[in-house]
């Protein structure tokens, strides 16, 4: 095993740890609910899965015409079984279930 | 209503989305490792010590393009800044009874994805407990340690031969984010969320996707202290 890869790959996981587990230990206990830290930190969940799903997908809307079918059908899945079900696993599935069934569809024969 | 605190295994349970997830792209990640070059035991190891999938491919492209060791070290800490945020706005939401004395051992699998389950699940009125977050962990990183080894010793087009069966995996993290935005959304979250969606899309148009995660994050933040917004 490479003996440089291995040292960078520790100091990236020390680091990447590091910032995993140290703000676990900032006290918020007694952090008023309206005060400009809390609000901050309350609209932090939602911006970054909002982020990351369209991080996601961009390459994917990016990549072009054959991916536009199985893309609507994945996101319609995930919404259609989301709101039947309100089940997180069951959304997903199906929603990787449609974007394959779609994608089948739209290979060349 | 709220539910009593979680176990252990009702974190492996609500892993396993994430686990399907996982597992295609770390297989992707251990097929690429190796076309790049690296021994099957370096594609884990890098699973193993950094579990920060993003990190790992951007890795590969700057092993394989020669940069300096320093170099790709740095890059790679900075695209792992956004993590500075999650411990926070996790315990913020589980409340002030939440416990952080094995933050030690959870904190390591802290990714994205185990962040936006564990926000869902107290969304839904799940109890933040610290065996359910080390439920949820630990089915992620051995999903994504797994998938590394079979992708690593699987080797090049493994998949070749399925493309639908690779697609629908493919897509698979753009689904599971979608729900897990769906199970949190509330009318107070809207203004960040369509905040960091469209500043994510304009930096990542016209800088790159690390900027565009990183800065659409920031500005939906921001947003926060705009408006009341409750997690």
């Amino acid at each position: 095993m490479s003996l440089d890869l291995l040292l960078m790959a520790l100091v990236v996981g020390a680091f990447t740890y590091g910032f995993r587990f140290g703000p676990t230990k900032l006290s918020l206990h007694d952090l008023p609910p309206q005060s400009l830290r809390a609000r901050f930190l309350a609209a932090t969940g939602p911006a970054a899965i909002a982020t990351l799903f369209v991080a996601s997908v961009l390459p994917v809307l990016r990549s072009g015409g054959q991916n536009a079918l199985p893309l609507i059908a994945g996101t319609l899945a995930v919404l259609a079984v989301f709101f039947w079900r309100r089940s997180v696993v069951a959304a997903t599935l199906s929603g990787a279930a449609a974007y394959g069934f779609a994608f089948w569809l739209t290979l060349p024969a | 209503m709220t539910q009593p605190p979680a176990t252990f295994r009702s974190g492996l349970i609500s892993a396993l989305p994430i686990a399907m997830g996982y597992l295609p792209i770390a297989f992707s990640f251990g097929i690429a490792a190796t076309r790049a070059g690296l021994t099957e035991a370096e594609a884990v190891m890098l699973s193993v010590v950094i579990f920060a999938g993003a990190a790992q491919f951007l890795a590969l492209a700057l092993i394989t393009s020669g940069a300096p060791l320093i170099l790709s070290a740095f890059t790679l800490v900075a695209m792992n800044l956004r993590h500075l945020l999650y411990g926070p706005a996790l315990l913020k939401a589980a409340g002030q009874a939440a416990s952080t004395r094995r933050a030690w051992a959870w904190a390591f699998a802290l990714t994205d994805e185990v962040f936006g389950a564990s926000l869902g699940a107290i969304a839904r009125g799940r109890r933040f407990s610290e065996p359910f977050m080390l439920g949820l962990g630990f089915g992620a990183y051995g999903s994504w340690v797994l998938g590394t080894a079979l992708g690593a010793l699987a080797g090049g087009g493994a998949l070749q031969d399925w493309p639908a069966l690779d697609a629908g995996l493919g897509f698979m993290l753009p689904a599971l984010f979608l729900s897990l935005l769906l199970s949190i959304l509330t009318r107070a979250q809207l203004p960040p969320i369509a905040v960091a969606a469209a500043v994510c899309v304009a930096a990542s148009l016209w800088w790159s996707s690390t900027a565009g995660i990183l800065l659409g994050m920031l500005a939906g933040a921001l947003t926060g202290l705009v408006g009341r917004v409750r997690a």
